[in-house]
Order: structure tokens, then C-alpha cells, then sequence
């Protein structure tokens, strides 16, 4: 008779059993913000398509102290979500050789969160340039 | 044993199908000196405190791939983790996470040995070759390919960081992904289009969630998360030019 | 008990047992090959080599070349015949393991790259970095799942052979997760379990090499050939035994004593260059730099460690860019294990035991005296290694005769007739009873470990690299005793699954016939040759009386008995053996004479 009876450990709270897995948790519910975010700007989008009071109501809105906290929040999570984007676009494309040599994973990173800087400032100036 | 040996306390995590319902914490004390490995402050509990104590090792020099074990929570190869790192404080050690327990800390890899079948793990020539013709030239930058990828010793503790698999065991996982791009990308290699149908299949690459885990506790550097992800991105576009090209893309 | 039925049992997962079972499926498709390993294949001990694997590549060589370093290598105790046949045959099965997807470390221009190694007259050895062995396993593992007609028992535990009729007809194997036994009936059996080195104390060898495959044939009659030479490599990690491949002196690096200088040249290897030159200083055999180690340490010249005297492996002038190119485990082992990072400071080393030169007797064929009964690798004395085997000659055996324990293992099944199952199966339940006797049994007061420490000392005192009649017979008595108590081993664990306290207890007593067979071949070799040298009296070799294999036959609770076999000298007569600049001008002289 066959004495085996391997045993089969639960999955449940998988992800609070290891640091690792917690800040992915976290980096993937930074997307929520993101989501959260889009929701915000489509609905402005609704209210300029319903006219200049419309739209005037959506702005006020904005002012309050409640939307700028969670817009310094949604600052914060978005920020910490693109970091960790380009963290790992290394593991996710094939190999960058520059002049025989294979380019860092640091490298990498570097470059994308370079690109996103310079991006986010373009289109700030863009919108202070507008705006003045 | 002399007055000032240092001693550690190694907490291992026992299953005795024949005795145990479920797994229990036993603690043990181990004496050691700083450049002995977890694995040999184990085998010291086996050889004098408890003969019973079962758990798989050869190499000790990581490349055999037997002793991968959960320590402290991390997935880690035994014999190349230092007790010294963890003294005075006790390192609990457990059998790798996300595999069924045979006993103590032996995990069943039986599913791994299937997968590693289902990949075609050999070369499917692209040009035959007789021997008399000598070998295939690779470049060293072809061989670069793929090395990496050939580097995997099967240790499973790939699998062990993989919460994907550990909810979906069917799931082809890191390890088995790394060695299927391994052939895929040989230069002597002509068996792609087999191999992507299970790349692209239930149990593929779309079962990744890009946690990275894995490749963080490989000992050998393969990166087999890398492997996974260049192979979405290879099955996205096969899928794609499956709609674009006569032949159906690579399948 | 469950029984199966194939033609071809192998023993062993290994570089020889994957390489022997492809060479029975290609050979015919309709044979049931059944491939039986304690471990899953690609954790056998292939896996840890780590410098390469030799045959002639560069237009410089030769065949005449490779078979003249292997014999003279071998200090003349080689079968010249399967030598001449094993020079011709590695470069084709290296490069069907090339055309299988090993990665073969590649020159620019896409061929295989080869390295230099210790006493090899020119670079020979092909390589994957420092993880040739690792490479060719996997290779050899992956490309073995090719073939539906290997059945493989991973994880079954092979405890004795099963003959009848005056022919080897199967196997008996513990399934180690359910702790069951099956028979496997075969027409003919191929054991490839690799060596013993864990029968001594410090060793380079994974936990599994402990000469199972040896005993078994032992045990049935089959002679241990040559058990005495056992192979020291001198440049491994003091305490573990982990081995620094030659390699690493293949690619410059340099062995120094406690006052930085290159000690080797005091003993007939010089002159010191600073560049490798080929069959000189740290390029020269293992058994001669280990015992240069030994006369160092006599002299006060090594350097105190906490795990006995060490000398210097030091790499620093190769850089670090090139070290981890060519030697990235190398590095890794150094730096991890050690604290050492081997681009700026020396690796402490010292000697450890490596590979046992002798084995189970075979011909050229791989064919033992038993019928049906085959072996391959390290486990088999085919004759290729003599008293001492040369660095890379090792990884290409397996294959070149694996292959030809295959082919031949085949052939012989289709020549003869299944044997008699109710028979078979009779034989197989008496070692059942056996096997599981040894667990069942109570009231023992002897610890295994222990056991096999005393045994493991016991060895490293009397078949170190030096040896006198003295301790050597002390080790004799010694292992005597070990066996006797043996008799009286407790096992604590008596359960069915996954029992590894009862397969230690299996090994132990392989390894204590193994150790046995060593012991009293080396106190009745009265001269010194290769790796086993003596000190008291017989201080040369005595080609007169010791030309010789010795042979030791399995006596049952008793001492084995040795007797000599014939050394099948064919072109090359027993010469000096030199090296470094003794060594050419040496063959120069040779050349002369035969103008």
C-alpha cells in the first residue's frame, strides 16, 4: 500500500507572507490611481461637453481641499507607480546591446524614468504656457 | 566541543505523511562555526539529533540544484546560505512554498519533470547535420542568445517566489519558460513555431503577472522573468500578424 | 511487489547512464530501456565538472598526441588498446553533444573554443565556461526526453542486481518516495553510478557519490580493478572539498606557497614562466601538484588555515573582466563561500579527493565478466585512466563510452532470451526481505554518521596522497572493524516514506565494500605509481612485478582478495615520466631514438 499523502500548504494571505509580495500589492494598486485619475479627467470632459457652467461647476469642485489632497496623493501613487514601471521594463524586453556590450538593467531604468521626467516637464510648461 | 561554540537555532518545519496530519514547527539547536551553510547545520541535525530528518542535497556547491528550501520565508538554495547571517537569531527553514510536501523538507516536482517534458527541451534542427561535418558555427554573440537561459539548474526556487503559480500549478511557470526560450533562441534551433503553441496556451505566459520574484531568488542569474515577458510580447504579435500575413504568423 | 519489464535496465542518470541510454534508443526504438537514478538525472554528479571535456580539435594535434599524454598520464597503467580507441572517438561524440545544443564556449569566428589542461601536451579541452559538466548534463537530460522508448525511474534507489541462469537479468530499486520496491526485469543491465569519493574524509564529490554501483557488481563476483588509485586534486576549498576547476591554472593562474613563490618548479616541473606552458608547472598532472603540496607542507612552506595547511591559487593577474568570462563559478564559489574575491587576492586550496581512477573491470566493450552486465564512467576501470587520469578526460568517457555500453548493452539483449520471471521474482523478494530487514530490525546501538566518519578518517589517514604499509594496515583493520559493527547499526527511522536514514544506511554499507577494496589493493601495491605513492621502501615504480592491474573479488564477510591482471601494452613501452623542461627533453630523446 502506497503510504504517500503529500501535503498541499493554503494560498490564503499569500501576499502578507512576504515583504516582496506586499510592495507588489501596493505597486499594482497604484494603478487604482491611475484609474481613478482617468475617471476624474473623463468626467470633466462630460462637463465641458454640457457647456460653460457645466464645466465651471467641475473646476470649483476641484478647489476644494478634499480633491486637492487626493490630487497630492494620486501625485504621489502615480509617481511611485512610474518608478517601479521602468523598474521592471528590464525584465520585459529582449536584450539592448550598445556597441556589443548588453545594456544594464539600471541603464535601463534610468533611460525610461529619464523620458518620463522630461515628458511630465514638456507638458508642464506646456500647460504654464497656456495658462499665462 | 569547545566552551565558546556558538550555537544556533535552526526551526524546520516537519511533515510525516505517516504520522502527521499536517506540518509542525521543531526546533533544534545546532552548534556552528561561521562559514557553515544551513544545509550542513541540517545535516547536523540529521547525522546526531534526529536521524528522521529527510530533505534532498548533493552538490553543495550550487549547481546541482537539490537543496533549494524555504529560509526565513525566502526561497534560497541551502547550500550556499550562511548560518553566520542569521545568528543569534534562529532561522526557520521550510520546505519550498507552492509544492505539495512529501515529507519534511522534500517537496513532489513531479509537475515540474512534466512540464520540463512538454517544452521540447532539445534541439530541433534548423539544418540537419551530419557529424562528419563538424559542428554548427555560433558566433560568441549567438551563444549570448541564450546562455543565461541554458544556466537554469532546475532548483525551483523560481517557482517557489511565483504566487501565480502557487494559486494555478498548472501554470508552465519561470524555470520551464527560460529552457523553452533557450531552445527557441539557439541559433540552431528550428522548433519555435512547436513550442510557442504552448507559450501562447492556458497554462503560458499570460498566466504572469509580472510580480519579478522569480528572478530576484534565481542563484544563477537566468532571469526567467525576462524569458516569460519577451515571450508575451512575442505571442501578442504572433496573434497580431496571425490577422496580417497569409500563413497565419508563426502560429 | 511491482514488477516491469524492459530490455535494457541502466543504472544511473549521469552523463554515462543518459549517454548509454541514447545510444540503446537510436540503436533500436523497440527496446524498453528503463533509466533508474537515485536522484532526478540532472542532479547527478556530471553536473559539478567544471573545466571541459578532451578531444583533438587544433590542426597542431593529434591522436598520437592525446593517447601519448593519457598513457603517460597514466604513468603506463592503461589498456593501450581502449586508449587508442577512446582518443579517436571523443571529438565525434563532443561534437554530437555540440549538434544536441551544448553550449560550447565558441572562438570569435563561431568554433568550438579549447582550453589548456594539466598535462596535456596541446589545448585539447572543449568547455562551457567553468560549467562544462553542468552543461553536458542537461544537454545530455534534455535531449534524452527525446526518445519514448526511456522509461525513467527518478528517485528509485537501486539495491542489487538480480542474476540467474549465470546472466544478469535485472534489477531490484527502492521507489524512494513510497518507499516500495519493484523489480525491473531486463536482458541486460548498464551500470554508469559514477565513483566513491565520500568514503573519504574531505572530498570534491556531491553527497550521492558513494560507489553504489561498484558493490553491486562487487558483491556478484565482478573484480574491482586498479581500487587503489584514487585521485587528488590539488586545488580545492580547505574544509569542504569544493573543487577550483584546473582550468583556472588552464587559463594562467598560479599555485604559490606561504612566501608567494611558485613552489612547483622544486619538483622537476619547471621552469616557472609567466605564461602557461603546456604539460609544465601548474599545467603539469594533479597527482604530481599534490603531492608537491604534501612535500611543502613537510617542509613548513604552506600556510596555517582553520581547516589544515593551504597554499595559493591566485588568479589576481588575470583580471577581473576575464575571470568572469572564463571562470564565473569559479568566482562566485570564492567570493560566496569564502569571502574571497579572487581579482584581488589569492584563493587559499589545498588537495581533496576528486575521482577514483579504478572501478568495476571491463573490456573494451565496456563488457564485465558477468553476463549481460555492462559499465560506463567512472563507476567502470575500462583502462583508459591508469594510475592517474588526466584533467578532461574524464567528461569525454562518459560519453564515448557510455555510447558504447549502450550499443553493446543492446545488442546482447537481442541476443538472448527473456529470462524465467517466477524465478526472478523469487530472488527479487529475498533481497525485499533483506533491504527491509535492515530497517525493521531493533535494538542496534551504532549511529550511521558516525559510522561513516570513522570510516572517512580512516581512509584520508592510510590512502592520502602519501602511504605507508603501517597505516594503511591500521585502515584495513579499521574498516574490518567499521564492518563488523556495521552489524549493529540502528535506525531510528522506521518508515516507508521518503526514508533517507535507511538509504544512508544502504550507501553506507556500499561504501564501507568499496573502501575496503581500496585499502587492500593499495597495502599490497609495493611500489609507487601514479596516484598511489609510497614511502616506506617502494618509493619507485617496479615495473617488474607491478606492471600490473591489481584486481579485488568480493569476499563475503571477509577481506577481499587481490590478484593481477595483464596491462595490454601496445605502442607505447613504460617510459620516465617527466614534465616541464625534463619532460621535453625527454621526448626529444625518444624522438632521436626512433629516427
Amino acid at each position: 500500500m502506497n503510504k504517500r499523502r503529500p501535503y498541499v500548504r493554503s494560498m490564503d494571505g499569500w501576499w502578507r507572507k512576504n515583504p516582496f509580495f506586499v510592495e507588489y500589492m501596493i505597486h499594482e494598486g497604484t494603478a487604482l490611481f491611475v484609474a481613478a485619475y482617468a475617471g476624474i479627467l473623463l468626467n470633466g470632459l462630460v462637463h465641458l461637453s454640457q457647456g460653460e457652467a457645466a464645466w465651471n461647476v467641475w473646476l470649483l469642485g476641484l478647489k476644494s481641499s478634499w480633491y486637492i489632497g487626493f490630487h497630492v496623493l494620486t501625485l504621489i501613487a502615480l509617481g511611485y507607480h512610474t518608478y517601479t514601471w521602468f523598474k521592471i521594463m528590464p525584465r520585459t524586453m529582449p536584450p539592448v546591446v550598445v556597441g556589443g556590450q548588453r545594456l544594464s538593467a539600471w541603464a535601463i531604468t534610468g533611460s525610461g524614468l529619464a523620458v518620463a521626467a522630461a515628458a511630465m516637464a514638456a507638458l508642464l510648461g506646456l500647460v504654464w504656457g497656456m495658462a499665462r | 566541543m569547545s566552551d565558546n561554540q556558538k550555537v544556533i537555532e535552526i526551526e524546520v518545519l516537519r511533515y510525516h505523511p505517516e504520522k502527521d496530519k499536517e506540518p509542525h514547527k521543531q526546533v533544534f539547536e545546532v552548534p556552528f562555526t561561521d562559514d557553515m551553510s544551513v544545509l550542513q547545520g541540517v545535516q547536523y541535525i540529521k547525522d546526531y539529533l534526529d536521524g528522521s530528518l529527510s530533505f534532498r542535497w548533493s552538490c553543495r556547491m550550487a549547481i546541482c540544484g537539490s537543496c533549494g528550501m524555504m529560509i526565513n520565508g525566502e526561497p534560497s538554495l541551502s547550500c550556499q546560505t550562511f548560518l553566520r547571517d542569521y545568528y543569534p537569531a534562529r532561522v526557520r527553514v521550510e520546505a519550498l512554498s507552492h509544492f505539495p510536501i512529501e515529507r519534511d523538507l522534500v517537496i513532489n516536482m513531479e509537475g515540474f519533470m512534466e512540464k520540463l517534458e512538454s517544452i521540447q527541451p532539445y534541439i530541433i534542427p534548423k539544418e540537419p547535420r551530419t557529424l562528419q561535418e563538424g559542428e554548427y558555427l555560433q558566433t560568441p554573440e549567438q551563444l549570448n542568445e541564450y546562455e543565461q537561459f541554458s544556466s537554469c539548474i532546475n532548483c525551483l526556487l523560481c517557482y517557489a517566489a511565483c504566487p501565480q503559480f502557487g494559486l494555478n500549478s498548472s501554470f508552465i511557470g519561470p524555470a520551464a519558460t527560460a529552457l523553452l526560450h533557450r531552445y527557441n533562441v539557439d541559433s540552431r534551433d528550428g522548433g519555435k513555431a512547436e513550442r510557442m503553441e504552448l507559450i501562447n496556451s492556458e497554462e503560458g505566459v499570460f498566466n504572469c503577472t509580472a510580480v519579478g520574484y522569480c528572478s530576484e531568488v534565481c542563484p544563477k542569474h537566468v532571469d526567467p522573468a525576462n524569458a516569460v515577458n519577451q515571450n508575451k510580447t512575442i505571442s501578442a504579435a504572433d496573434y497580431f500578424l496571425r490577422f496580417l500575413t497569409p500563413k497565419g504568423g508563426a502560429k | 511487489m511491482e514488477i516491469y519489464k524492459a530490455d535494457v535496465v541502466i543504472v544511473g542518470g549521469g552523463g554515462a547512464g543518459l549517454r548509454a541510454a541514447i545510444a540503446v534508443a537510436e540503436s533500436d526504438p523497440a527496446l524498453r530501456i528503463a533509466l533508474v537514478s537515485k536522484v532526478y538525472p540532472m542532479r547527478s554528479h556530471t553536473v559539478a565538472a567544471e573545466g571541459g571535456s578532451a578531444g583533438v580539435k587544433k590542426t597542431t594535434d593529434s591522436l598520437e598526441y592525446h593517447f601519448n599524454d593519457t598513457v603517460g598520464g597514466g604513468d603506463w597503467l592503461c589498456e593501450q588498446d581502449v586508449v587508442e580507441y577512446f582518443v579517436a572517438h571523443c571529438t565525434e561524440e563532443l561534437t554530437q553533444l555540440e549538434h544536441w545544443g551544448c553550449p560550447w564556449s565558441r572562438t570569435p569566428d563561431g568554433h568550438v573554443n579549447v582550453r589548456a589542461f594539466g598535462g596535456m601536451k596541446i589545448e585539447r579541452t572543449w568547455f562551457a565556461a567553468d560549467k562544462t559538466g553542468f552543461h553536458m548534463l542537461h544537454t545530455l537530460f534534455q535531449t534524452s526526453i527525446k526518445y519514448p522508448s526511456i522509461k525513467r525511474f527518478d528517485e528509485h534507489f537501486c539495491v542489487d542486481l538480480v542474476v540467474d541462469n549465470g546472466r544478469v537479468q535485472g534489477v531490484v530499486a527502492i521507489e524512494i518516495a513510497s518507499g516500495e520496491l519493484s523489480l525491473i526485469e531486463a536482458r541486460s543491465v548498464v551500470i554508469a553510478t559514477g565513483g566513491a569519493g565520500r568514503v573519504f574524509r574531505e572530498n570534491t564529490n556531491g553527497g550521492v557519490v558513494t560507489g553504489d554501483g561498484m558493490a553491486l557488481a562487487y558483491r556478484h563476483g565482478v573484480p574491482l580493478r586498479d581500487m587503489e588509485f584514487v585521485q587528488y586534486h590539488p586545488t580545492c576549498m580547505p574544509g569542504t572539498g569544493l573543487l577550483f576547476t584546473e582550468a583556472c591554472r588552464g587559463e594562467g593562474g598560479f599555485l604559490v606557497n606561504k612566501d608567494g613563490y611558485r613552489y612547483l618548479q622544486d619538483y622537476g616541473l619547471g621552469p616557472a614562466e609567466p605564461t602557461p606552458r603546456n604539460k609544465a608547472m601548474e599545467l603539469g598532472p594533479r597527482d604530481r601538484l599534490s603531492q608537491a603540496f604534501w612535500y611543502e607542507q613537510q617542509k613548513g612552506r604552506t600556510i596555517e588555515g582553520l581547516h589544515g595547511s593551504v597554499v595559493h591559487l591566485d588568479l589576481r593577474h588575470l583580471g577581473e573582466e576575464k575571470l568572469r568570462e572564463r571562470l564565473p563559478q569559479i568566482y562566485e564559489l570564492a567570493e560566496q563561500f569564502m569571502g574571497v574575491d579572487p581579482a584581488r587576492a589569492p584563493i587559499p586550496v589545498r588537495p581533496a579527493v576528486h575521482y577514483t581512477m579504478g572501478g568495476i573491470l571491463v573490456d573494451g566493450l565496456c563488457a564485465a565478466p558477468l553476463a549481460g552486465l555492462y559499465a560506463a564512467g567512472e563507476c567502470s576501470s575500462v583502462g583508459i585512466h591508469g594510475a592517474n587520469r588526466l584533467g578532461s578526460n574524464s567528461l569525454s568517457e562518459l560519453l564515448v563510452f557510455g555510447k558504447v555500453a549502450g550499443v553493446e548493452a543492446a545488442r546482447f539483449a537481442k541476443s538472448v532470451a527473456p529470462g524465467n520471471s517466477a524465478s526472478l521474482l523469487r530472488q527479487a523478494q529475498a533481497v525485499e526481505q533483506r533491504i527491509l530487514g535492515l530497517k525493521k530490525k531493533t535494538g542496534g546501538t551504532e549511529r550511521i554518521a558516525t559510522l561513516r566518519k570513522e570510516m572517512a578518517q580512516t581512509m584520508e589517514d592510510g590512502c592520502g596522497i602519501y602511504r605507508l604499509a603501517e597505516t594503511m594496515q591500521k585502515t584495513c583493520d579499521k574498516l574490518d572493524e567499521l564492518k563488523a559493527r556495521f552489524r549493529n547499526v540502528n535506525l531510528e527511522d522506521k518508515s516507508s516514506v521518503w526514508n533517507t536514514e535507511w538509504l544512508l544506511a544502504i550507501e553506507l554499507e556500499y561504501q564501507l565494500d568499496v573502501a575496503q577494496a581500496m585499502a587492500y589493493s593499495a597495502i599490497n601495491r609495493r611500489e609507487s605509481r601514479g596516484a598511489h605513492q609510497r614511502l616506506d621502501g617502494f618509493e619507485l615504480r617496479d615495473d617488474v612485478n607491478f606492471l600490473a592491474h591489481s584486481q579485488a573479488h568480493y569476499v563475503a564477510d571477509g577481506a577481499p582478495r587481490i590478484d593481477y591482471g595483464p596491462v595490454k601494452i601496445t605502442k607505447s613501452q613504460p617510459g620516465t615520466r617527466a614534465y616541464g623542461a625534463a619532460g621535453e627533453k625527454a621526448e626529444q630523446e625518444r624522438k632521436a631514438s626512433h629516427v
